[in-house]
C-alpha cells in the first residue's frame, strides 16, 4: 500500500488521498470509532433541525390548560410532560443544540488558548516557558469541576450559560498548553525548524505554518476527547444551579428539574431522556477520541497489521 | 527504598504550588462581582453601615495589603467566620465538621472502583480482542459517559422509589444518633458499638458509593487494559513464559506489578475527578460534605466558606498526588531521576 502512495499522483481525487490516508483508514475500519462518528452526526441533525423547527419561547412558557402536566410518555407526548406541562420530547431536541453550540465553544476557546500558550512557551523558552507553564501546573492543581464551580463566580449572572462556557475554558486550557507543548518542543528539534529559520522566516510564520501544522494530531485527540467532557461538565453546572436560567431547555438544567420535582412523585421520564440523549452524545465523542487515539498511536497499528 | 533527598525534594515543591493556589483562590473572589460587605450587611442596610462592614472587614485597604493578610491566613488554617451558611462559625471548624463525610464517600468510591475496575481491566487484556474485551471496553466506555448526576436518580428511582429497598438520601436513617468521633459514620457506628446504626449507614451509603464506583471502575479498568496490554508484549514476558512457566502465573508475577506502576499516576491524577464526582454525589443523595457545602456558599456568597473549601479540595488533591509519586518512585527506582 505504502507503495501506491508513493506513485500517486498529484492530480489524485480527494477521495482516493483520504483512503490511502493510514490515519484515516484505520479510523474508519474501528467499529467503535464509527458508531462514535455515527452518534455525532446524530446529535449534531438533532441541534440544527430542533433550531430551525422550534421556537425557543414555546419552549420555554408553561403549557398549563394545554398540556397535562406531569403525564406520562404517549403516542402524544413521547418522553412525557414536565411540572410546568412542557412537552419534553422538543425540549429535549433543542438541548442537543444547546450542548452542540455550547460544547463547541468551550472546545474552541480553550483548543486556542492551550495551542497558543504552548507554543508560545515551547518556542520562547526560559522565563516566558517557566511562568506560563507554572501558572498552568497551578490551575492543574485544582480538581476540574470545583475550579469551574469556583471561576463561575467571577463571571456576572447576566451571562448564563456563558458563565459555565468561560469557566470550563479557563479550566481546560491548561490541558491543551501541556500537550501541544511538548508536541512542539519536538518539532523545535527537528532539523527543517533550523532550515525554515535560517531562511529567514519570521516567529509568527516559523510557528504558525510549520510548527503548529505538525502539532495538529495530538490537539485533535485532546480536542475530541474534551469535546465529550465539556458537554457533561456544562450540564454538570447547570445541574448544581450555575449556567442556564430556570425553564432553559438545557440537558443539565431538564435533569436538575426532574431529579428535585419529579423524582419523588415518580415522572422519571422527566430526568430519563434528557440523561440518555447526553449520556449518547458524550459516548461518541469518547468512541470517536478513543479511536482516533489508537489510529495516531503506531504501536497500536503495529499489532493490528 | 526511596531516598531522603527524593522525598524532601518533592515535600519542598509543595510551597510554590500551594503558594499559587492561594493566590489563584484569592484572585477569583476578588474578581468576583458581589460584595462581601453587602452579603454580611444584608440587602436592606443602610450605606453606612455597609461602609461600616466594609472598614471592619479590611476591603478598603490596599490589595496587596489585603493580600499579605490573606496569604496569612491561609497559613494559620484560619479563613474567618461564615456569613451565611452557618453564620458566626468558623471556617475551619465547618471544614473539620464536614470533610470527613466526603473524604470517607470518596475512599469507599475509588475502593470499589479499584475493587472491580483491576480485575476487569486484567481481563480484557488477558483476552485481548475477544468477546470479553470488546465488552468491557464498551463497558467501561459508557460507564465516563454517564454523568453521575443523571446514574445517581436512575438507581434511586429503581431501588428506592419502584423497588422500595434502598434509602434515597443521607448517610444514616434519622432515628439513629452517633457521637461524631472521625466522622467518618461506618467508624464511628463501630466504635459506638451499634450495630443497628451501622447497617443502616451501610444501606445508606450503597447507591452513592456504586454511583461514585461505577465512574472510578470504568476509569481504572481501561487503564489498567491499556497498561497490561503494553506489558504483556515486553520480552521479560515472552522469557518468563520461553522458561515454562504458565501463562496465569507470568501474568500474576511480572504482569501485574510492572502494569500497575502507570495506574497509580492516574489514580492521583483521577482523584480530581473522584472529588468532583463526589460533590455531585453529595448533592443527588443529600450528603453533607464539603461538596454540598461549596454549592451551598457560592449560591450564597458566602466568600470565606467558598475560599476555605475550594483551599482544601486543591491542598487534598496536590497531597494525594504527592504520595502518588512517592508511591510510585518506591514502585519504580527509576523514577528519582
Amino acid at each position: 500500500m505504502s507503495t501506491e502512495t508513493q506513485t500517486g499522483t498529484v492530480d489524485r481525487g480527494i477521495v482516493e488521498r483520504l483512503r490511502a490516508s493510514p490515519f484515516l483508514s484505520q479510523l474508519l475500519s474501528n467499529r467503535l470509532a464509527i458508531t462514535g462518528i455515527v452518534l455525532i452526526l446524530g446529535v449534531v441533525l438533532i441541534a440544527i433541525y430542533a433550531r430551525i423547527t422550534y421556537d425557543l419561547s414555546d419552549l420555554l412558557a408553561t403549557q398549563f390548560g394545554t398540556n397535562p402536566s406531569e403525564a406520562a410518555p404517549s403516542s402524544e407526548y413521547l418522553f412525557g410532560t414536565d411540572g410546568q406541562a412542557r412537552d419534553i420530547f422538543p425540549r429535549v431536541l433543542y438541548g442537543a443544540w444547546y450542548a452542540v453550540l455550547y460544547g463547541t465553544v468551550t472546545v474552541i476557546a480553550s483548543t486556542f488558548l492551550g495551542v497558543g500558550l504552548g507554543i508560545v512557551a515551547a518556542y520562547y523558552g526560559d522565563l516566558t516557558d517557566n511562568v506560563i507553564m507554572r501558572t498552568m501546573d497551578v490551575l492543574l492543581s485544582f480538581p476540574s469541576l470545583l475550579l469551574a464551580l469556583a471561576l463561575v463566580t467571577i463571571f456576572p449572572e447576566e451571562l448564563g450559560l456563558w458563565r459555565a462556557v468561560g469557566a470550563l475554558t479557563l479550566v481546560y486550557t491548561p490541558r491543551f498548553a501541556r500537550v501541544v507543548r511538548g508536541a512542539a518542543l519536538k518539532v523545535l528539534e527537528d532539523e527543517y525548524t533550523e532550515a525554515t529559520k535560517a531562511l529567514g522566516a519570521t516567529d509568527p510564520r516559523l510557528l504558525i505554518r510549520h510548527v503548529l501544522p505538525n502539532c495538529l494530531a495530538p490537539i485533535t485527540v485532546q480536542s475530541t476527547l474534551n469535546y465529550g467532557l465539556a458537554i457533561i461538565d456544562i450540564a454538570a453546572l447547570s445541574f448544581l444551579g450555575f449556567g442556564a436560567s430556570p425553564g432553559e431547555p438545557t440537558w443539565g438544567m431538564m435533569l436538575s428539574n426532574g431529579v428535585e420535582f419529579g423524582l419523588f412523585s415518580g415522572a422519571w421520564w422527566w430526568s430519563f431522556f434528557p440523561g440518555l440523549l447526553l449520556a449518547l452524545t458524550v459516548l461518541g465523542f469518547n468512541l470517536l477520541g478513543d479511536g482516533m487515539r489508537d489510529a495516531l498511536d503506531p504501536r497500536m497499528r503495529e499489532t493490528v497489521d | 527504598m526511596v531516598s531522603k533527598r527524593f522525598v524532601l525534594k518533592r515535600l519542598l515543591m509543595l510551597f510554590p504550588v500551594l503558594f499559587g493556589v492561594a493566590t489563584v483562590v484569592f484572585a477569583i473572589l476578588h474578581l468576583s462581582p458581589g460584595d462581601p460587605a453587602v452579603v454580611i450587611a444584608g440587602e436592606r442596610a443602610s450605606q453606612e453601615f455597609v461602609n461600616q462592614v466594609r472598614a471592619d472587614l479590611g476591603l478598603d485597604d490596599p490589595l496587596w495589603q489585603q493580600y499579605v493578610r490573606f496569604l496569612g491566613e491561609v497559613a494559620t488554617f484560619d479563613f474567618g467566620q461564615s456569613y451565611q451558611v452557618n453564620r458566626g462559625v468558623a471556617v475551619s471548624q465547618i471544614l473539620t465538621d464536614r470533610l470527613p463525610i466526603t473524604i470517607e464517600l470518596a475512599l469507599l468510591g475509588q475502593f470499589a472502583g479499584l475493587l472491580f475496575g483491576l480485575p476487569l481491566g486484567i481481563l480484557s487484556a488477558v483476552k485481548q480482542d475477544t468477546w470479553t474485551d470488546h465488552l468491557s471496553r464498551v463497558g467501561a466506555l459508557s460507564g465516563i459517559s454517564i454523568p453521575i448526576y443523571w446514574s445517581g436518580p436512575l438507581l434511586i428511582l429503581l431501588f428506592a422509589q419502584f423497588l422500595g429497598v434502598l434509602p434515597t438520601s443521607g448517610r444514616i436513617g434519622s432515628a439513629y444518633f452517633v457521637e461524631p468521633v472521625t466522622g467518618l459514620i461506618l467508624v464511628d457506628t463501630l466504635l459506638a458499638g451499634n450495630l443497628a446504626a451501622f447497617q443502616s449507614a451501610v444501606i445508606h451509603l450503597l447507591l452513592p458509593v456504586v454511583v461514585l464506583g461505577i465512574y472510578q471502575m470504568a476509569l481504572l479498568s481501561r487503564m489498567m487494559r491499556s497498561s497490561m496490554v503494553e506489558v504483556i508484549r515486553q520480552d521479560y514476558m515472552r522469557t518468563a513464559r520461553a522458561k515454562g512457566q504458565g501463562s496465569k502465573i507470568t501474568v500474576m508475577k511480572h504482569g501485574l506489578r510492572n502494569a500497575f506502576i502507570p495506574v497509580i499516576t492516574v489514580i492521583g491524577i483521577q482523584f480530581g475527578s473522584l472529588l468532583g464526582g463526589a460533590v455531585l454525589t453529595e448533592t443527588v443523595f443529600e450528603i453533607n460534605g464539603i461538596g454540598t457545602l461549596l454549592v451551598d456558599a457560592i449560591n450564597r456568597s458566602d466568600y470565606p466558606v467558598v475560599q476555605g473549601t475550594v483551599l482544601v479540595f486543591a491542598v487534598l488533591y496536590t497531597l494525594v498526588n504527592l504520595g502518588v509519586d512517592l508511591t510510585y518512585s518506591v514502585l519504580d527506582p527509576r523514577i528519582e531521576q
